[in-house]
């Protein structure tokens, strides 16, 4: 089977989604299967200036970075460029939450800067012509796996199963919460006691935006190794359309409860199941996992 | 003659301008042009937001802006009177995984940049193993911050009082574990000798034992003449502290103390990038600074024989590989882990303060400025590296990168002279 020619595209961007994606442990074996023909970080067979001036053929375009109108770096309208090459694309991925939804950068100028295909939550005029071959990936940045995942269901011809945005739904079907190692004080409503903790939950009072945030961070671990949320800082909810929220290491509370509920959870489902949970004391979850004195 | 380079394959891109005079180069222009406003975008936000968007200034020392904000914020907090120290352990862990961004950032620049365009500049094959070899390390040690950090990139585990994190014995064991692996690439495929002979090293006679890439990389610089190119001002300055680096500015022989008061940013015509001068001179930053004003013995040999020159430059930032792998088995070996992680209680802010935050990143000195009141950031100030380094001329003065590349007879020469100083347009401007 003929390789499939992949084009990597920076908009307005912090490099972040081509370091992390450098991080994959097999990232040549993922990369022997394609033609190469742009990656910012690795030397290819086709020069920026190739890329810029003449429109070489390329089935997988990955954006990385927010898109602004008339952006004009090293002497070329990005936003033109990047539309360009996506309209001969047989593929498009969004790779990261700036390309996806306008992400962090999008703040500086929110009328001009937006993701490829929608602009946060909203559509884009261009989603119609792009929709049938857009896989949406955000993250800030985004998980080296999730990206290769795409790439090599792309790559085989399988069809990868998206939800209304676009997004895998292997990936963003789960929350971040799915997985974290302190779900049980989750269960048990048992706040952590400050940061630099390894018991406690952070969802009540620390801004732990895990239980609402699709993502699969605690399944798919970062770096092979932890994640936020395991380490013992808060999920800020940075695969979301939202992303950045205000005030991120501190929940926003009404009458003492969390203001926004876990993943279409109703507020009555949490309250019972909190109200039952909160009657009793789980003595093991209330003691350190290692008493270092002992 | 005027002569446009893209430079690419860095942290993002740059233009260069070269003006050609006789062959020579006359002039030259840094440009970069890609602004992203986050000082503006963090006007209105809770302070502690701060850790979360500042290392999305950029993706390669992302986890230096994180210790910066987190710097600025705990000075801004004992400046509005709050009494707190920092545990060993939360300053120790902060080192560990600051130094391991250090060592990817450096090793990724040697095998992702300065090896393909040493093979450019001599129209030599590239090696096709480059970018394994980056990507092998790299991943090794931050891996090793991700024990700490829960992720590289962007990770916001630092925050005021301490650090998220609380180890335990199997995370400590785990991080020596890859430590050690980066220290047997570092023997076996960077220096090819023992680490502990590489750090005894201290004359020039002694480098002729020097194997490995590095080896390999300091013969062919003086076997074509390119040990001795890019020479600047021979002016340092290091204005982050640490236990490992001291904050002080080399000029010539004499070392002296530093006040961060009179470090300021100019505007530039014809690129979105501040310069930024100290007491209104172009001071260079990065390892090459930190190792002189730390007298590290072979820099210093280096310097001698060479000056400010490419190989000194190069020879700086590839040592600190192996000296911050060093310094990081020990960190490690120290690690009291019953100690508190972080001492200052979550909620804890004060309304009104201003913080400073200063930290040694891989190209150079970071600093952060905040000003918060009634509860919110009213400005934020980032002054990176490269403004430093990569800075145009600014009232007759040339930016230290610039003055490097003056009278290189060719383009190709003057953009590795620019990439060794470790270029990031993302940083530059932010």
């Amino acid at each position: 089977m003929k390789k499939l020619k992949l084009l990597w595209l920076q908009s307005l961007t912090c490099n972040g989604n081509s370091h992390s994606f450098f991080n994959h442990p097999d990232l040549f074996a993922i990369l022997s299967k394609f033609e190469l023909i742009y990656f910012p970080l690795i030397d290819t067979k086709y020069s920026l200036e190739d890329i810029l001036h003449k429109q070489l053929e390329c089935d997988i375009l990955i954006i990385e970075g927010s898109i602004k109108k008339g952006l004009i770096k090293n002497g070329v309208d990005y936003s033109k460029l990047i539309e360009n090459y996506a309209q001969e694309a047989k593929h498009i991925i969004t790779a990261g939450t700036c390309a996806t939804f306008g992400g962090v950068f999008k703040e500086y100028d929110p009328e001009r800067i937006s993701g490829f295909c929608f602009d946060k939550e909203r559509v884009k005029e261009n989603f119609n012509s792009y929709k049938d071959k857009l896989i949406s990936l955000p993250g800030c940045p985004i998980h080296p796996k999730w990206l290769s995942y795409v790439l090599q269901m792309l790559g085989s011809g399988n069809t990868i199963p998206i939800d209304k945005l676009n997004r895998p739904q292997e990936l963003y079907n789960i929350t971040v919460h799915t997985g974290c190692s302190r779900n049980e004080y989750f269960e048990w409503k048992i706040d952590t006691k400050g940061f630099g903790h390894k018991e406690g939950c952070s969802f009540y009072e620390h801004g732990c935006q895990g239980p609402y945030s699709r993502g699969s961070c605690n399944k798919i671990l970062w770096n092979d190794t932890s994640s936020k949320t395991i380490v013992g800082t808060p999920c800020f909810g940075c695969t979301e359309p939202t992303f950045p929220k205000e005030r991120l290491f501190f929940t926003k509370t009404n009458m003492g409860i969390p203001a926004t509920m876990p993943l279409e959870v109703s507020k009555r489902a949490y309250l019972t199941i909190t109200g039952i949970a909160k009657s009793f004391t789980i003595k093991r979850l209330e003691r350190n996992i290692i008493d270092y004195d002992s | 003659m005027i002569v446009k380079k893209l430079i690419e394959k860095i942290e993002g891109e740059a233009e260069l301008e070269f003006s050609f005079k006789s062959g020579k180069i006359d002039d030259v222009d840094i440009k970069f042009d890609l602004y992203r406003g986050i000082e503006e975008i963090l006007k209105g936000k809770a302070p502690r937001d701060a850790l979360v968007i500042t290392p999305r200034v950029c993706g390669i020392c992302n986890h230096a802006h994180l210790i910066a904000s987190v710097r600025a914020l705990e000075s801004g907090f004992r400046d509005a009177g709050f009494t707190f120290e920092l545990s060993k352990k939360a300053k120790d862990i902060r080192e560990f995984t600051l130094s391991c961004e250090l060592v990817q950032n450096h090793i990724k620049w040697l095998y992702l940049t300065i090896f393909p365009q040493l093979n450019r500049v001599l129209k030599s094959d590239p090696d096709d193993n480059y970018a394994l070899k980056a990507s092998y390390i790299a991943n090794t040690v931050t891996k090793a911050i991700a024990i700490f950090a829960g992720q590289w990139p962007h990770s916001s585990y630092a925050v005021p009082g301490g650090v998220t994190c609380d180890p335990t014995y199997i995370d400590i064991i785990s991080a020596q574990n890859l430590i050690d692996e980066a220290i047997r690439f570092t023997q076996k495929v960077l220096i090819g000798m023992d680490l502990d002979e590489y750090l005894s090293i201290e004359s020039l006679s002694q480098l002729k034992t020097l194997g490995g890439d590095f080896g390999k990389l300091l013969f062919t610089l003086e076997d074509n003449q390119l040990a001795k190119i890019g020479k600047s001002y021979d002016r340092f300055i290091v204005l982050g502290e640490s236990a490992f680096f001291k904050s002080a500015k080399s000029i010539a022989t004499t070392t002296s103390t530093i006040d961060q008061r009179f470090v300021k940013e100019l505007e530039q015509t014809g690129t979105k990038a501040k310069a930024a001068l100290y007491k209104n001179r172009f001071y260079e930053v990065g390892p090459m600074a930190r190792a002189i004003i730390n007298k590290e013995p072979i820099i210093m040999s280096l310097r001698k024989r060479y000056r400010d020159s490419l190989i000194t430059r190069i020879y700086a930032r590839v040592h600190e590989v192996a000296i911050l792998l060093n310094y990081t088995k020990g960190l490690l070996q120290n690690l009291d882990i019953t100690q508190e992680s972080c001492t200052l209680k979550s909620k804890a802010t004060p309304s009104d303060f201003s913080g400073v935050g200063t930290v040694e990143a891989a190209r150079g000195s970071l600093i952060h400025r905040v000003k918060v009141k009634e509860s919110i950031i009213s400005k934020y100030e980032i002054i990176t590296p490269t403004q430093w380094n990569l800075s145009n001329s600014v009232e007759e003065k040339r930016g230290v990168a610039a003055n490097a590349m003056i009278g290189l007879e060719s383009d190709e020469l003057a953009s590795f002279v620019f990439k060794s100083f470790d270029v990031c347009s993302v940083c530059t401007t932010h």
